[in-house]
């Protein structure tokens, strides 16, 4: 006590304040992390939940959320104990065949997944009359500007601002008049048809929430935070934070379309046809919040991927780079920053672009790419050398295993449907 | 803050020299060098050629020598693994392996301090190429025999090689040896019970300027920048920490055993050490103060007391007390003996209670004559004094108005307890800068 009073006396801080203070310092990675998980190919996915099996699968994002507190956490764990990104340690403890297939898998969805961060843009404006040629262009230079211009303290607020913009997902839930007990129902009681496109759902479901790019994010973020052990703390209230919005939000989007779209049998393909089909089922506002929540979550995830790519092709080649490096300090950094950017805006933009299967072959990798990634850092949680008083306790072990087992058995199952239909 | 010294074209040459006598300019050695990763995997053979088992990992052992000898094999037989001693490779090629003795020992492999592993602990890992003053990942390692013994002589730490392995076939095996640094360029940092301790990197990092050995620091994984610090000579790790963000430092203290902590703090500037030490939780920074001489800790925790926003949280206790009974020569005495602190640019000079006088230049020292009593210095100018609770603010106001290079802090009896230098000022007005953005304390960005 007589400590706490030394400190009040010389600082004119409260302690509360300096641990609010100490709270907002750390708090990003996590939130920023989770909250880009619901880009336009999530909300998509969500969309496409509700819309087509209602309320009955919300148990999939229950169990979605789940896995995606677990592996972030323990990827932010990773990050501080090991001071490495994740490619990096998969290099180191598995060998340059291991980082180099995983780090190229991961490049190549998180084009697949940039180009479809950027149709959410085009889609949702069009839903506001603006063409794709300015729209698609000028978000990309905006995501750049900010990230390699904007020192980071002040694009860490300019993303939280960003988030907020998913706030018009919730609104726009009450507005559908959900039937709330259907909702409870389908949360708490784990029944699907097994067919291929229940299957296909909720792997993709899976997928997208737990995003092979935010795992390796949130690492990487973590290292160049320079967060340390003192912070895991707090680091933990972060991540948990941003994992639990993820969910909230996807809980809202599907609630949403199973209200509306559901009930009335409308059938639609992505996120801003689900907003089209709102407005007169909800209203013009609905309508409005959910493109406008598209384009912030697509803004968020589309300042994430290139970042998130450029720091493992970083630690694929051995060089650490940091967001306060200069481009002649670490010019692949840069570089794969701005080649991710401008070739999925360029795919957006050519006219012709097979963009459905760039999206679809995306998702696969993305699923796909999950499972070796979730082994890796599992083997990696539980490396003494790299872990020490860290390591992963017996009974996270277990919780590991269970739901890399179940990602597997989702993975199989809707491989297993691709082949045979 | 420590001005390091410049390196200089000597040392440039130095470094020139070495590279010249490296063993991998010997045309004998470049043409038989082995490739550690092309190595891993393949397969183990007796005399007669008959397959024992694959390489699963070598075995160095360091410190006798600048270049790690073999000291065995892990073996993969059958389902398990074993170690066989080096003394038993009769020929090691890029293909295979074969062993000497007929009957071929296999025992269980332990640990033993002062061994690494090469592929579980060097290769892929990061290691700090000396010249090129940054941290990489080792790309390949290069095995060659030298001095009847086989030896690490280089690593390669190009991306092209590492590229080169992901290539199936031989492809992946042949070395490419115009990406190859002498191993005695790099500092390895793996090591299973330790610290690689090898000489002749020593040699190479403790002529790197603090502020490079700084950014090295910054750039290693938690681990092994607890090695690199071990590796370093604690005069010039105190100087490389002085120079790293302050973040940074405390991750590092963290990592540190309290007794090394203890060691490095005691090494650098007083003011440094109280900013980092403020820092720590009060756990840490008891535990680091207990492995301290008790002298410099209590000296320690009266300037850690002091806000940084107050001049006694920014001072230096580096200041030079003389009586003003002292002689000239006493003083100048002093002076000599202290000339490693580079702040020594005059005395301060007090009465018999300890009071502060004045503070007397070095050339109003060198002009005077030896025997004559400080006393008969002191006048004007006299210093500016200001009491260790004055607001920053106020000391930049102090300083704009007298426009000396310092200020002397002094307690509530007017006895000298510090000295603030324009540079100390400099640093603190920074840090207050950088300290207003919102990530504040985490280093973000």
């Amino acid at each position: 006590m007589s400590e706490v009073k030394a400190t009040t006396k010389k600082a004119p801080i409260s302690p509360k304040k300096i641990r609010i203070a100490a709270l907002l310092a750390v708090m990003g990675p996590g939130v920023i992390a989770g909250l880009s998980d619901d880009d336009p190919a999530g909300i998509t996915t969500y969309s496409v939940l509700g819309a087509k099996y209602g309320y009955q699968m919300l148990w999939v994002l229950v169990a979605s959320t789940i896995a995606l507190i677990v592996f972030q956490d323990l990827g932010a764990r990773i990050g501080v104990v090991t001071r490495q990104g994740m490619i990096g340690l998969v290099r180191q403890k598995y060998g340059a065949r291991a980082g180099t297939l995983s780090a190229s898998a991961l490049i190549i969805a998180n084009i697949g997944t940039m180009t479809a961060e950027f149709a959410g843009i085009a889609a949702a404006g069009q839903l506001f009359g603006w063409s794709r040629y300015l729209s698609v262009p000028l978000a990309a230079l905006l995501v750049s500007f900010l990230v390699l211009r904007g020192s980071f303290a002040r694009v860490e607020k300019v993303f939280f601002i960003v988030s907020g913009v998913f706030l018009a997902y919730i609104i726009a839930g009450f507005l559908a008049h959900p039937d709330w007990g259907q909702a409870l129902k389908g949360v708490v009681t784990p029944t699907m048809p097994f067919t291929h496109d229940a299957i296909y759902i909720a792997t993709a479901t899976l997928g997208t929430t737990l995003a092979p790019w935010g795992l390796a994010f949130i690492q990487s973020y973590a290292v160049d935070k320079r967060l340390t052990r003192d912070d895991l703390k707090l680091l933990r209230v972060d991540v948990w934070t941003g994992s639990l919005l993820t969910g909230i939000i996807g809980f809202f989007v599907i609630v949403t379309c199973a209200a509306t779209l559901n009930k009335q049998g409308i059938t639609i393909n992505d996120a801003s046809d689900a907003a089209a089909a709102l407005k007169p089922l909800a209203g013009t506002l609905a309508k409005d919040l959910f493109a406008f929540g598209l384009i912030g979550a697509a803004l968020l995830a589309a300042s994430i991927l290139p970042l998130s790519t450029a720091y493992s092709v970083s630690d694929l080649t051995g060089r650490p780079a940091a967001l306060d490096d200069s481009p002649s300090e670490a010019p692949l950094f840069y570089a794969t920053f701005g080649a991710i950017t401008a070739l999925s805006a360029a795919l957006i933009l050519i006219p012709g672009a097979p963009l459905i299967t760039i999206l679809v072959a995306s998702q696969i990798i993305n699923a796909v790419l999950l499972l070796p990634l979730l082994i890796y850092m599992y083997g990696i949680a539980q490396d003494n050398r790299l872990m020490g008083e860290f390591v992963a306790t017996k009974n996270m072990k277990i919780v590991y295993a269970t739901i890399i087992s179940i990602v597997a058995f989702a993975i199989g199952c809707m491989l297993w449907f691709t082949v045979i239909k | 803050m420590k001005t390091p010294p410049v390196t200089g074209i000597n040392t440039v040459a130095k470094r020139i020299t070495r590279r010249a006598d490296s063993v991998l300019e010997r045309k004998n050695i470049r043409d038989s060098l082995v490739s550690v990763a092309g190595l891993i995997g393949r397969p183990i053979r007796d005399e007669t050629g008959r397959d024992i088992g694959k390489l699963v990992d070598i075995v160095v052992r360091h410190g006798e020598t600048t270049y790690p000898p073999v000291s065995g094999l892990i073996v993969k037989v059958g389902n398990s693994t074993s170690f066989i001693d080096g003394a038993s490779i009769s020929k090691l090629t890029h293909d295979e392996i074969r062993l000497s003795s007929i009957k071929v020992n296999l025992e269980q492999y332990k640990r033993r301090p002062g061994e690494s592993l090469l592929d579980a602990d060097v290769l892929d890992h990061q290691i700090v190429d000396v010249n090129g003053l940054r941290v990489v990942r080792s790309s390949d390692l290069y095995l060659a025999p030298l001095d009847r013994e086989i030896r690490v002589v280089g690593v390669d730490i190009s991306f092209r090689s590492f590229v080169r392995r992901i290539f199936p076939g031989s492809i992946s095996r042949r070395p490419t040896p115009e990406h190859v640094v002498d191993w005695a360029a790099v500092a390895s940092l793996a090591d299973g019970t330790g610290v690689v301790r090898s000489s002749e990197s020593r040699a190479a990092l403790s002529q790197l300027r603090p502020a490079d050995l700084a950014d090295l620091i910054e750039d290693l994984a938690g681990r092994e920048q607890g090695a690199l610090i071990e590796l370093l000579d604690p005069d010039l790790a105190a100087d490389a920490l002085e120079e790293m963000q302050d973040d940074e430092l405390q991750g590092l203290l963290r990592g540190l055993s309290s007794e090394r902590a203890a060691e490095l703090i005691t090494r650098m500037e007083p003011d440094e050490s109280a900013e980092v030490l403020r820092d720590l939780d009060v756990d840490h920074r008891e535990s680091i103060f207990a492995e301290m001489d008790s002298k410099i800790a209590s000296q320690l925790r009266k300037l850690v007391s002091f806000d940084e926003t107050l001049a006694g949280g920014i001072m230096t206790t580096h200041i030079l007390i003389t009586r003003e009974t002292d002689t000239v020569g006493d003083a100048l005495k002093l002076l000599v003996e202290n000339r490693e602190r580079d702040i020594s640019d005059g005395v301060v000079v007090v009465d018999a209670k300890g009071k502060l006088l004045d503070h007397i230049q070095i050339i109003e020292l060198v002009a005077a004559k030896s025997s004559a009593e400080l006393a008969t210095l002191i006048g004007p100018p006299f210093p500016t004094a200001i009491n260790g609770n004055t607001r920053l603010k106020e000391v930049v106001e102090e300083f704009a108005n007298n426009r000396g290079s310092s200020i002397i802090v002094v307690d509530e009896k007017n006895k000298p307890i510090g000295r603030i230098l324009a540079d100390d000022l400099v640093d603190a007005l920074t840090t207050d800068e950088e300290n207003h953005g919102f990530a504040q304390g985490s280093g973000a960005f």
